[in-house]
């Protein structure tokens, strides 16, 4: 392999970096730092306007990096805006002075989406009330910088609860709206960001407008789903209901195939609420089945149960005994599962969650489940999402790239149901060839106790990206670290459609300018 | 400047100084919240205290709500106490003489409960603003409690160095103490809220959600319990709503906690909360103590 050789001083093009090993071709993957010009100025100019722009070092390094910790960098400043006019003062001034500008609602982005690589970062969380409980309407009108959880809390006083959002406490509303979110409920009521009614946008010159399906519509469908690169959501309305607790049911399977059909089989029935599947090792795949209503349940026990492959807990324990008998050197294999299972399921029924054998406040017990057993100090989470016909074949592909690199890693599968094909699902987690639901399938490996490199990481990202290209697939996380694929996943026609209406919206390029584009 | 444990964290990690967060550090009410939801599990209230101790060594200009450093040596004469519970409680405006009676009554008596004349406020006080405490003042503290096999500590702060300086012995709030009487349960029911002292509550968390737990489903009152099981305080106890009771946020928050409510009397445990409820409430605010034959 020919490398070329860079005067210094020469940023080379990718994918051979000089100070990269001979003939490994490196993917440069993190946006160099911005540089500062005009930054001065800028912040100045933000002063006289009444906005503070905090730089201390300890402002600045809290937001260092996101969930993922693998993309690191700091901003030069942070401001907590009071309102949309803090916001719009804070947008006109980056267009007029070309400084960046990032926004960060609960910064639970894996790939450095909300990391600021230098310029200003908008720290929406300082936007966090509720502004409105409409129980005749069912809506709320809430700042966007609340974190659900926050949001639950509120609307529980009044025995309401939100349609779905994802499952950690900590994601803001903003934020979520801004690239999907998806519940163990989607499969049903589709994603957080359909469940959005109204929203507030400054957009990236600095105009506070208000948006819906009816009031410009075209800023609705291209907030919603897009990353933060046409708007910074300020408020939104969304739909609620009203408050109910769970009842759950497990199936297990010894094949992924069978169970994801079999979720497949449930979302198309509609037969229950809420489902998905999480995975303790491509042997031990536990299909969830929930249930907001005795009806519902029943219903689901009298017409469909029975169709359903998967076994009760005991019956499956028989035959992994068998198993693991005939294949006695696999022993640590049923030890974790073993262990896992007595680990991961008492989380679930914690009696101080449960009322009658129902689960209230699953978003509390799904989310202390996920952080305990998924969450770390550094997290990767590749994902891909299709169309149903193609999902089992994306999802046993991924499976065997996550055994290529981990011992321990954790499949979870939901469906997403789709509002017909709106314009805000273009470039965005929803496949281009989805109708009706779609399916995604995070691959999450268990990182604790060891030190993998980035480098690691990211080969195992590509491995399982490159999968989504071969298939036509879509993914949750394509900003970021992951932005690489987008042309190649999404096709030049529909970036270059984009990239223009961007270069319209936002003629700086100074909103979000590294997570996409 | 975040106010959280991880915002705390990720500032030093990027080369902060702990004089940087000195503000982040010293806003911490210890209520100790954070511990229970942390999945790493890691003891963040006590290094929340260490982060305090270590900024005191480089600064003499404390917040103004710190008690004094003054060396104080209290030399409370208590002799040892052989009773098989010790009562650890000050006298307050609320909680005094009288009321501790009626707590030692409804304990067992005084052929089983002893009240400690000692109940080291002053540590708490000095623990909480991260100064030093001689060694000599714990001994003090905790001699007369040796042959004790429960200590009954209304002061949450308390709980966490008592369990390490007395190994072995329970420490408990004075709720779990007086609820454990079915006289005092049976005394609770769905129209009263029930405040539960955060302190003592999240550094023995995984017993205590479930006592209240069964406590919720056996009275159905209700509690400041949010979504996760944390207990919501209002910060009454800390240091800061010693000085002002308003600028630590603790009306804020005692406004949050009944908002949407319906309830006919707030019952709490903390004594610091008696006040704070009595000024954002419309319904008759009681401490747990006060709880006897003809009033519950
Ligand atoms: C442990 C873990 C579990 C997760 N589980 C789920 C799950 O179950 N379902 C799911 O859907 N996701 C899940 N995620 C992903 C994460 O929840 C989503 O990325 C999330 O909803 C982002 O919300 P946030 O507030 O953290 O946004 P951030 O990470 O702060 O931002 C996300 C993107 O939106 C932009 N943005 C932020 N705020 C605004 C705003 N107000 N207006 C416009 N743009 C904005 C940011 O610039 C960024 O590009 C999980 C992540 C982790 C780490």
């Amino acid at each position: 392999m020919h490398i070329p050789v860079f005067e210094r001083g020469i940023i080379p093009p990718d994918p051979v970096a000089p100070d990269s090993l001979k003939g490994i071709p490196r993917q440069k993957t993190n946006p160099s730092r911005w540089q500062g010009d005009n930054w001065q100025d800028f912040v100045r100019d933000l002063q006289s306007r009444g906005v503070t722009v905090c730089e201390g070092r300890a402002d600045c390094s809290v937001f260092m990096t996101d969930a993922g910790g693998v993309a690191y960098s700091l901003p030069h400043g942070v401001v907590r805006p009071n309102s949309a006019e803090d916001i719009s003062k804070v947008l006109r001034a980056a267009q007029a002075h070309r400084v960046p500008v990032t926004t960060r609602g609960g910064g639970l982005t894996t790939e450095g989406e909300s990391v600021a690589f230098g310029g200003l970062l908008l720290d929406m969380s300082s936007m966090n009330r509720v502004l409105e409980i409409n129980s005749d309407a069912m809506t709320v009108r809430t700042q966007a910088g609340i974190f659900w959880h926050q949001l639950a809390e509120i609307l529980r006083r009044d025995n309401l609860d939100y349609l779905s959002a994802p499952l950690n406490l900590t994601a803001s509303v903003g934020g979520t709206l801004g690239v999907g979110g998806i519940d163990v409920n989607s499969p049903r009521l589709g994603c957080s960001a359909d469940q959005a009614v109204v929203l507030q946008v400054v957009t990236p010159t600095g105009d506070i407008v208000n948006c819906s399906e009816r009031e410009n519509p075209d800023l609705m469908e291209r907030v919603l789903f897009g990353y933060g690169q046409f708007g910074v959501i300020t408020e939104a309305t969304l739909k609620i209901r009203k408050f109910t607790p769970i009842t759950i049911q497990y199936f297990y399977y010894s094949s992924l195939r069978t169970a994801i059909e079999d979720l497949q089989f449930i979302a198309r029935e509609d037969a229950s609420d809420y489902s998905g599947i999480l995975t303790i090792l491509d042997r031990a795949i536990t299909l969830l089945v929930a249930f907001d209503s005795d009806e519902r349940e029943r219903e689901f026990n009298t017409r469909w149960k029975r169709s359903l492959r998967g076994h009760g807990e005991a019956g499956f324990g028989l035959r992994m005994a068998g198993h693991y008998t005939m294949h006695p050197w696999r022993i640590k294999e049923a030890a974790y599962i073993i262990g896992r299972r007595f680990k991961l399921f008492p989380e679930f029924w914690r009696p101080e969650f449960m009322h009658h054998g129902k689960i209230i406040d699953r978003t509390v017990v799904f989310s202390r489940a996920v952080w305990k057993f998924w969450g770390g100090p550094q997290m990767v989470i590749p994902d891909l999402s299709s169309k149903a016909e193609k999902f089992v074949e994306a999802v046993e592909r991924g499976n065997a790239v996550c055994r290529k690199y981990f011992r321990h890693y954790t499949l979870y599968c939901v469906g997403i149901k789709l509002r017909g094909r709106l314009p805000r699902y273009e470039m965005s987690c929803i496949p281009p060839d989805a109708s009706d639901i779609a399916y995604g399938c995070e691959f999450e490996p268990m990182l604790r106790g060891t030190n993998y490199s980035r480098d690691y990481l990211q080969s195992f990202k590509n491995e399982i990206y490159d999968i989504g290209v071969d298939m036509g697939l879509s993914y949750y996380r394509f900003g970021g670290m992951m932005k690489g694929y987008i042309r190649r996943a999404m096709g030049d026609e529909l970036v270059d459609k984009h990239l223009a209406m961007k270069k319209a919206a936002d003629p700086a390029m100074v909103l979000n300018a590294e997570v996409i584009f | 400047m975040s106010h959280t444990r991880k915002g705390r964290a990720r500032a030093l990690q990027g080369g902060a100084t702990i004089e940087d967060i000195a503000a982040s550090v010293d806003a911490c009410l210890l209520c100790g919240s954070c511990e229970p939801v942390c999945p790493e599990g890691i003891g963040i209230a006590s290094m929340n205290m260490e982060q305090r101790s270590k900024l005191n060594k480089l600064r003499t200009n404390y917040p103004p709500w710190y008690p004094k450093p003054s060396g104080i040596n209290t030399r409370i004469k208590d002799n040892a106490l052989h009773n098989s519970i010790i009562l650890i409680a000050g006298e307050y405006p609320g909680f005094d003489i009288k009321a501790h009676s009626n707590v030692i009554k409804l304990l067992g008596g005084n052929k089983k409960v002893s009240l400690a004349a000692d109940d080291g406020r002053d540590i708490a006080g000095l623990l909480e603003a991260g100064l030093p405490v001689s060694q000599d003042r714990i001994d003090n503290f905790i001699r007369p409690l040796r042959h004790a096999d429960k200590l009954v500590v209304p002061e949450g702060l308390l709980h966490v160095p008592l369990r390490k300086w007395l190994s072995g012995k329970k420490v408990i709030g004075i709720g779990e103490a007086l609820l454990s009487s079915a006289h005092i349960r049976k005394a609770l029911g769905p129209e009263d809220l029930y405040i539960i002292e955060c302190r003592g509550y999240h550094s023995d968390y995984e017993r205590l959600v479930k006592f209240y737990d069964r406590l919720r489903k056996e009275t159905g009152c209700q509690t400041n319990l949010d979504l996760q099981r944390i207990a919501i305080p209002t910060g009454a106890s800390s240091l800061q709503a010693k000085k002002d009771v308003e600028a630590a946020g603790c009306l804020e928050q005692a406004r949050w906690i009944i908002r949407g409510r319906s309830m006919k009397r707030i019952v709490v445990e903390d004594i610091a909360d008696l006040d704070v409820f009595q000024r954002v409430a419309d319904v008759p605010v009681i401490h747990i103590s006060q709880f006897s034959g003809d009033n519950s």
